[in-house]
């Protein structure tokens, strides 16, 4: 009936245009499992087109009555050495030994395997002939006995995997060194590691129609909004995509505002983080074969903190975040302001400055903006060819760069050294904001404030701040404000933005993303040396320690 | 809060379903009162004793206050175009709305005219000004066009960089060494006539009396209980920060030297020289004028914006931001000819029609709404007696 009507509709699709690219379904198979084993496996091999990594293994157990017995696994996607030990030899050694007494129909013998036999981790009964292809293409080894339309499928997934090793986009010289890896388990488990409640909830789901790729959500049940739980799930739920590749496209499907170049979830590959931010009422999204996780929702102030910052001390935490936040602002107007003051304000500059920019800039035939608009496509360039070029050769493109665009462009009188230093000092800039979606949103960013302040100067530059702070309030991060806390201004969140207080005084999580069980520390009243009797010992210790 | 779709939700009604909060507002006024009174030669008509003339005229602004405290307790969920159509009839009442919408574009036009003017003067002067005005314009226009809770939320933001500003001017005229307190001495040196008049005449309506522009926002108020403080508290101290200014401008410059610059803070802070690299900090004068006269455009013109949506029945106001826009950008072209002869109109203006804005309308709306209230109690009291 099915393809009676694909064909009907095909044949009408032909004859109007024959030119078009024509709409159609990705072909499906769904005939049911059999209760005759040849046939299954026929069209098992027929669904899968016959590859040559499946691993068909039959043979016949059973005592009284034989049975034909398949296993059916991919090659590279199952661990050969559980198959080997926990399947196919309990199997046979049941048939060689000779007091037990297998059942003789094939649907109680099935249950008598299941039940007693096989001892892998989780077996599975498979009715449904579509969850078998799917779990035997996500690494389960297929059981089928014939005379029954049953499989079994066991967990002897395997295959090979990346190790977990230090995380590499987010260093921290303190703190844990290990990474997410491209398994979904092995980077869930990492999490439950470090969190071990009940309430830590783990949902699986699978999307894209042809990937079918798992993806989990991670929150901790009690401090996430609902509210929040629940429009992720809506949004997951919108997709309609044949492939999900990777964690990216996820995020670019759920994402609140497409045109805003602010990255508008957080993504990272440390479990720390991770941990950290589910216990503040947010969500994390894993994706299946992506080492990079997403957190939300996420506010603009969470992309200048780092891990880091809570196993130093408090004081030097809050100033890296300061350091931070001034690389931030110098990346997004540094180079503008550079040539806002030079272009139309040199009166603003101090004069002995202003004598020495200028004498510098003697000969040198750009106008201030050009000479900066090349150093700094010449820098992207650089940077560009610096992650994509091979290992080996790296060293010769840090020497171009340095060499050739620092010194010779310099003494061939093309661009002023004080352009270089600029362009030096926003690149280093740049490089001390933490979360690498950020960096490119100001390094994009950077470009229009340097057109605005090559146009109208300081006022253009000013007007291009005040716009660009309008539009970062306007976007939502699923329904937070972006600019949270500072806008609208949460007074009792500002202890863990710009500065972080001492863990103790960290008493409250976000007010607006949690919304449920805002307090997380107990009493801070009495912190410090304790009461009075271990006053005395306290005292006897320093005493102790005082005498020679 | 979660999953609301913002869009179609003010697309759903007139009025936008934004709120405010109250720190929002807080924001907005204190950035509104700055706006270019910080900066001009302000209340200088009172010679030394500007500073008590500022005062006085906040005076006033507070007692204007309470009518327009009045107005808005008798009809919290109206804007000022909203109940002058309830108090003077459908007729009258929609032609002083109309006229309030024209007045409150008028001061946009105005503001955006004297700030392209002080640019064209002071930094960039081979800039034409229709360039300017219209970035000016267009920057306007989109943060109108996203709503007056990101204008909120934006004000929230640049009041904190303006306190920033403010503070680091401060510390730097005080260090530099300028100050000298004889400027301001003696005391009622002209006596008390000048004060009142420019108390009455000049700082009463602005910016004091220009405040009337928030009865158009204070619908959107998410607690509207809390609306009287907030007014009071951005009135009080912008009050102060303005007297405090006007002082220190005095108090460096000396009364002449305030009297004849039109921008007597660029002045102020252009004699700050530490170590002889610290110097010429204008940039810090013109970043606060900037930013406060960006608030200031955009609150009168998201008024009277909202102004028009009330009076025409319009969907939303996203619709006519960029036609109205235009017409700001050649009304402000169009305006006068010359600084001077600009000078002279807003003058005029300012001593002949805000006035009626400022104070005589609320006043009769007030007087309208009292004999109107008076009649309904008679008449509920009749009917009880019957």
């Amino acid at each position: 009936m099915n393809s009676a009507m694909n064909r009907l509709f095909k044949k009408r699709k032909k004859s109007k245009s024959i030119y078009k690219f024509e709409e159609t379904e990705i072909p499906s198979t769904d005939q049911g499992i059999m209760a005759h084993l040849d046939e299954n496996l026929a069209n098992i091999k027929e669904a899968l087109g016959n590859p040559g990594d499946l691993a068909i293994r039959e043979f016949k157990m059973g005592k009284p009555s034989l049975h034909k017995v398949a296993i059916i696994y991919i090659n590279g996607l199952a661990d050969k050495m559980i198959i080997g030990s926990f399947v196919i030899e309990r199997l046979m050694e049941n048939v060689h030994d000779s007091e037990n007494i297998h059942p003789k129909e094939p649907s109680e013998l099935f249950t008598y395997i299941k039940e007693n036999i096989l001892t892998v981790g989780t077996v599975e009964d498979i009715t449904d002939w579509n969850k078998m292809l799917l779990s035997l293409l996500s690494g389960q080894t297929i059981l089928l006995i014939d005379g029954y339309n049953h499989a079994i499928g066991c967990s002897a997934q395997g295959g090979e995997l990346r190790a977990i090793t230090e995380p590499t986009t987010e260093p921290a010289v303190r703190g844990p060194k290990e990474s997410f890896v491209e398994a979904l388990i092995t980077n869930t488990a990492m999490v439950r590691h470090r969190i071990k409640s009940p309430n830590l909830r783990v949902e699986m789901m699978k999307l894209g129609k042809v990937t079918q790729t798992e993806v989990a959500l991670m929150y901790v049940n009690g401090i996430v909004n609902d509210k929040l739980l629940a429009e992720v799930k809506e949004r997951l739920d919108k997709i309609e995509a044949d492939e999900i590749v990777g964690s990216n496209t996820i995020e670019e499907w759920i994402i609140d505002d497409f045109w805003t170049p602010w990255p508008t979830i957080l993504k990272t590959e440390r479990p720390d983080v991770v941990q950290g931010e589910i216990q503040e009422g947010r969500v994390a999204v894993f994706v299946d074969g992506t080492p990079t996780t997403l957190i939300l929702p996420a506010i603009w102030i969470q992309f200048l903190h780092t891990a880091e910052d809570y196993y130093l001390r408090w004081q030097f935490a809050s100033f890296l975040r300061f350091i931070r936040l001034v690389g931030f602002l110098i990346t997004l107007i540094g180079p503008s302001l550079f040539i806002a003051f030079l272009t139309y304000h040199p009166e603003l500059i101090p004069t002995p400055l202003l004598i020495n920019l200028t004498a510098q800039r003697q000969g040198i035939p750009f106008p201030v903006f050009i000479e900066a608009l090349i150093m700094e496509f010449t820098f992207e360039v650089l940077r560009e060819a610096g992650i994509r070029m091979p290992r080996q050769i790296g060293q010769a493109v840090s020497i171009v760069g340095a060499l050739v665009l620092g010194e010779a462009a310099v003494s061939a009188g093309i661009v002023s050294s004080s352009m270089v230093i600029v362009v030096a000092g926003t690149a280093i800039a740049s490089f001390t904001i933490p979360h690498a979606t950020m960096t490119d949103a100001v390094r994009l960013l950077r470009f229009l404030m340097m057109i605005l302040a090559a146009t109208f100067g300081l006022y253009g530059l000013g007007l291009g701040v005040i716009v660009l702070v309008a539009h970062t309030c306007s976007i939502r991060s699923f329904g937070i404000p972006y600019l949270t806390p500072f806008a609208p201004i949460i007074l009792a969140d500002w202890k863990d933005t710009l500065v972080r207080a001492p863990k103790p005084f960290l008493s409250t999580r976000p007010r607006l993303i949690s919304q449920l069980r805002t307090k997380r520390t107990g009493t801070t009243q009495n912190l410090g040396p304790s009461s009075r009797e271990h006053q005395t010992t306290n005292n006897q210790l320093k005493r102790d320690s005082n005498e020679p | 809060m979660l999953g609301l779709n913002h869009q179609e939700m003010r697309d759903s009604s007139t009025m936008e379903k934004a709120k405010i909060s109250a720190i929002q507002l807080f924001a907005l006024m204190f950035l509104f009162e700055m706006g270019t009174a910080v900066i001009i030669s302000y209340g200088i008509d009172a010679k030394k004793d500007s500073w008590l003339a500022i005062m006085l005229g906040m005076c006033v602004g507070i007692i204007l206050f309470f009518i327009y405290y009045f107005l808005f307790r008798q009809y919290p969920n109206l804007p000022l175009t909203g109940y002058t159509r309830k108090i003077f009839g459908k007729y009258l009442g929609w032609i002083i709305g109309l006229l309030y919408i024209i007045f409150f574009l008028y001061i946009t036009v105005h503001n955006i005219r004297s700030f392209g003017e002080l640019l064209l003067s002071s930094t960039m002067p081979k800039t034409p000004l229709l360039a300017l005005i219209i970035l000016m314009l267009l920057a306007i226009c989109y943060v109108l066009y996203l709503g007056i809770e990101v204008l909120g939320r934006t004000a929230e933001v640049f009041i904190v960089i303006l306190i920033l500003l403010g503070l680091t001017g401060n510390l730097f005229i005080f260090f530099s060494g300028n100050v000298d307190l004889h400027n301001l001495q003696p005391f009622l040196e002209n006596g008390w006539k000048p004060i009142l008049k420019t108390a009455f005449l000049e700082t009463s309506s602005f910016p004091f009396g220009q405040m009337v522009v928030f009865t158009m926002l204070l619908p959107y108020l998410n607690r509207p209980e809390s609306m009287k403080k907030v007014w009071l508290f951005a009135l009080i101290l912008s009050g102060l920060v303005l007297c405090w200014t006007a002082s220190l401008n005095i108090a460096v410059l000396g009364t002449e030297n305030v009297e004849r610059s039109t921008f007597p803070l660029l002045s102020t802070i252009g004699k700050v020289d530490l170590f002889e690299f610290i110097q010429r900090l204008d940039v810090i004068v013109v970043f606060t004028l900037l930013i406060t006269v960006f608030f200031k455009a955009s609150i009168f013109f998201y008024c009277a914006l909202i102004g028009i949506v009330d009076l025409f029945k319009l969907k939303n106001h996203q619709q006519i931001i960029l036609p109205i826009g235009c017409i700001l950008i050649f009304w402000s072209m169009s305006l006068a000819s010359n600084f001077s002869e600009h000078i002279g109109e807003s003058r005029y203006v300012d001593s002949y029609i805000t006035v009626y804005f400022h104070i005589i309308i609320p006043l009769l709306m007030l007087v309208v709404t009292l004999i109107r209230n008076r009649f309904k109690k008679n008449d509920s009291s009749e009917s009880n007696l019957t």
